[in-house]
């Protein structure tokens, strides 16, 4: 497959991409080697894993992980209840040796996740999510199938991959992932998209939430996530969910008010969401110069609305009211 | 045919330099670097970069790295030409600089042996600085005839102390030029050196790290429950789901006495940005410990209030009212009370952390009151904010390193790894 085939079926799965997403995973798959997604959380890493396996057209099989994952939840299990009953049952009917053969045999045998994804007849997507959760036995327990797709039942023997699945792998970095589990992987790093991909994004993810709104948003977003004092920054995933709750309201257009009445969805502590409502706040007590300011101020029109005129106002060679007796919209004017 | 050939020399050549700035480059790597090259469209610049950095790089500095070497490794001719030429005029007055400095410094104090760095680093000094020591040394002049040797050393010694400072900050710049994961980035830099507004996202670094200490010593305290002996009772009823087969055993979990913690924290002025920020972390890791008991100490010593300690802001005046705060270090004398006047804080059991720069005065009653705690307390660790690599320009912190084990965390990185390892240990 080469690249432009591949960009097609992005396009065809309605995945926002950028060039260096597109060759990454154009090289992991060339080379069939598996592919480390790290980035913050809610920036699409997950995602990855299902629009490749929708453009591919292949099943895709998920493992997620966690503290304790081990061999029995991921590669497989006996079925003990099943080998008892069939030692209770055929107890004198079939010899010693033959009877314990049977015992590890397909039969009994329950495939989980990584089990099934080298076993299947068709290549399949598999995604091993948050490798990070896990513990580092298990990563080193992945070893073996990533870099030679295969695993080691001892019962069995070695089990060779049917067909090679592409492996995706994701992280948050919320503990580091070893060296030896890196190498064997292709990497990518997922950053927060700009503005204008996030605008992109949301424009293919909510089509039917307006546009003007869908701007507005990606900017707010982009935003916060410049704000160095917001620690949590808001994700993908979280301006989706911020899209879909204001359309939901039937909201055409973002207002401070609206801000800080929906910011739950779009910042998850309280720390950031009093950052915000102090942010908010200042900027409607000190209102910034806006393009209508501005464009008043060069016009040298009069603005009823904001001055009292009180006496003292400050003198600046430059304000048209010096000038021209009307009011500019920066001073008070005597 | 020829082309191709040229490409994997130069591959070879790229590999080997990546190599150099630390990334790990396997044949494999190359390998796929070759075999990925040979299917893609050789014309765009950008498109060779990101697949070879997918090979390559294997995490975000990796990258960073990678980026570095490809920028300056794949140019256009003129490019090359023209970066050769700057090198070789930057070499030219390197060079003509160390001659002079050479020259300056054997006739300002001659019979001297410098070294190269140190040469180097006189080159370096400012035009202002170098005046200011031939001045010196001109109204000097008076002593010198009445005292040779003397006039020597002390000369010797206001040159050493310049170039040290000198050399300090070359490598301070070296270190602030490393391209870092922009991200992590705030892991990296000097705790003395955070801004206001970093701090939030420092105390949430170390909260979320923390946490993961503490979840890896559950899983430990989890784990360890099979070094017990077994739980026959639990075993019977558990073989009753498959039959009477005792398939799984059970065992009583082994009771593991925790250790007691005596944090010894120096808040004399130059500290107290740091030892907030290990005191947060010790207090977030204080479950790890049975109990724990905080000394402050500057030149006098006192005993932290542990209501206190619950809140940083209550904690932070609290040191600043305490009397202690903002004077000199005396280590020696602070040891030297805990162990004549409270015998009973260090035992066996305890883990006795010093978190101080150790930069103190009496450094002979520090070693020695620093060896009579070892003889008392189960292990004595120093968690030290000047990074290692400033430690050879401290005596007194050379001639404690010695005496215990010295954990560098002049970085929220440094200060994590020494937690764990403090935690774990």
């Amino acid at each position: 497959m080469d690249i432009e085939t591949l960009k097609q079926k992005m396009d065809e799965a309605h995945y926002v991409y950028d060039d260096n997403l597109i060759t990454t995973l154009f090289v992991a798959i060339n080379l069939d080697r598996p592919l480390l997604i790290e980035g913050e959380a809610g920036v699409g890493k997950t995602e990855v894993a299902k629009v490749v396996a929708a453009a591919l057209g292949r099943k895709l099989i998920r493992m997620q992980c966690y503290e304790g994952l081990d061999e029995s939840k991921t590669l497989y299990e006996w079925n003990y209840q099943k080998q008892l009953l069939s030692i209770q049952v055929n107890m004198g009917k079939t010899d010693d040796d033959t009877l314990t053969k049977s015992l590890f045999s397909d039969e009994y045998l329950l495939e989980r996740p990584l089990l099934q994804s080298i076993r299947s007849e068709e290549p399949v997507v598999l995604l091993i999510d948050e490798i990070d959760k896990a513990d580092e036995e298990f990563e080193a327990f992945l070893l073996e199938l990533l870099s030679d797709f295969q695993v080691s039942v001892p019962e069995v023997g070695t089990i060779k991959a049917k067909t090679k699945p592409f492996i995706v792998l994701t992280s948050n970095r919320a503990r580091p992932i070893s060296d030896a589990l890196r190498r064997r992987c292709a990497y990518l790093y997922i950053e927060y998209p700009d503005m204008e991909k996030e605008l992109a994004i949301l424009r293919s993810r909510v089509p039917h939430v307006d546009e003007r709104l869908c701007v507005q948003i990606a900017q707010a977003v982009h935003d916060l996530r410049e704000n160095e004092a917001i620690l949590k920054k808001p994700s993908v995933a979280e301006s989706l969910d911020w899209a879909e709750a204001l359309h939901a309201l039937g909201v055409r257009e973002l207002t401070p008010e609206l801000m800080k009445s929906t910011v739950g969805f779009v910042l998850k502590n309280n720390e950031d969401i009093a950052t915000l409502s102090e942010a908010l706040d200042a900027a409607e007590a000190e209102p910034e110069e806006t393009e209508e300011y501005r464009r008043r101020h060069e016009e040298g029109e009069h603005c009823h609305d904001h001055h009292d005129h009180a006496d003292g106002h400050l003198h600046d060679e430059d304000c048209e009211f010096e000038k021209t007796g009307k009011h500019c919209g920066r001073h008070s004017h005597a | 045919m020829l082309d191709t050939e040229v490409y994997l020399e130069k591959l070879a050549l790229f590999g080997r330099l990546l190599r150099q700035q630390g990334m790990e480059v396997s044949p494999k790597e190359n390998s796929d670097a070759c075999s990925i090259l040979l299917s893609l469209d050789m014309s765009d610049r950008e498109t060779v970069k990101t697949a070879l950095r997918t090979v390559y790089a294997k995490s975000r500095d990796e990258q960073l790295k990678f980026d570095r070497v490809f920028d300056s490794f794949f140019l256009s001719e003129e490019a090359i030409r023209a970066i050769d030429k700057r090198h070789q005029k930057e070499e030219l007055e390197r060079r003509k600089a160390m001659e002079e400095a050479e020259q300056a410094l054997s006739e300002q104090t001659p019979n001297v042996l410098y070294s190269e760095a140190q040469k180097e680093a006189y080159s370096q000094l400012s035009e202002e600085e170098k005046r200011r020591l031939e001045e010196l040394k001109k109204r000097m002049k008076g002593t010198t005839d009445r005292s040779v040797p003397l006039y020597t050393d002390f000369i010797r010694s206001v040159f050493m102390k310049y170039i040290l400072e000198q050399q300090i900050k070359m490598e301070d710049a070296a270190i602030g030029a490393q391209a870092i994961d922009p991200e992590i980035g705030i892991l990296f830099k000097d705790i003395s050196d955070f801004h206001d507004n970093e701090i939030p996202k420092a105390v949430k670094y170390m909260q979320d790290l923390s946490s993961r200490i503490t979840g890896e010593l559950a899983k430990r305290r989890k784990g360890a429950k099979k070094s017990g002996s077994l739980d026959f009772r639990r075993t019977i009823r558990k073989s009753l789901e498959t039959g009477g087969s005792l398939h799984k055993l059970a065992y009583k979990p082994s009771r593991k006495r925790k250790k007691q913690l005596v944090i010894l924290c120096d808040v004399s002025a130059s500290m107290v940005q740091f030892s907030e920020f290990a005191l947060r972390f010790i207090q977030a890791l204080n479950e790890a410990s049975e109990s724990s008991r905080v000394f402050l100490f500057s030149e006098e010593l006192k005993e932290a209030d542990p209501f206190h300690l619950q809140n940083m802001d209550a904690f932070r005046d609290y040191v600043r009212e305490s009397g202690v705060y903002g004077k000199g270090t005396d280590l020696g004398a602070a040891l030297k009370r805990i162990n004549d006047e409270r015998p009973s804080v260090l035992s066996p059991a305890s883990v006795l952390i010093i978190v101080s720069d150790c930069k103190s005065i009496d450094i002979g009653g520090a070693c020695r009151e620093m060896d009579r705690s070892r003889g008392r307390a189960g292990k004595v660790y120093c968690l030290n904010p000047l990074p290692e690599s400033k430690w050879k320009y401290s005596s007194s912190v050379m001639a404690l390193s010695q005496k215990c084990t010295m954990l560098s965390c002049s970085t929220l990185r440094d200060l994590g790894e020494a937690c764990r390892r403090l935690t774990l240990s």
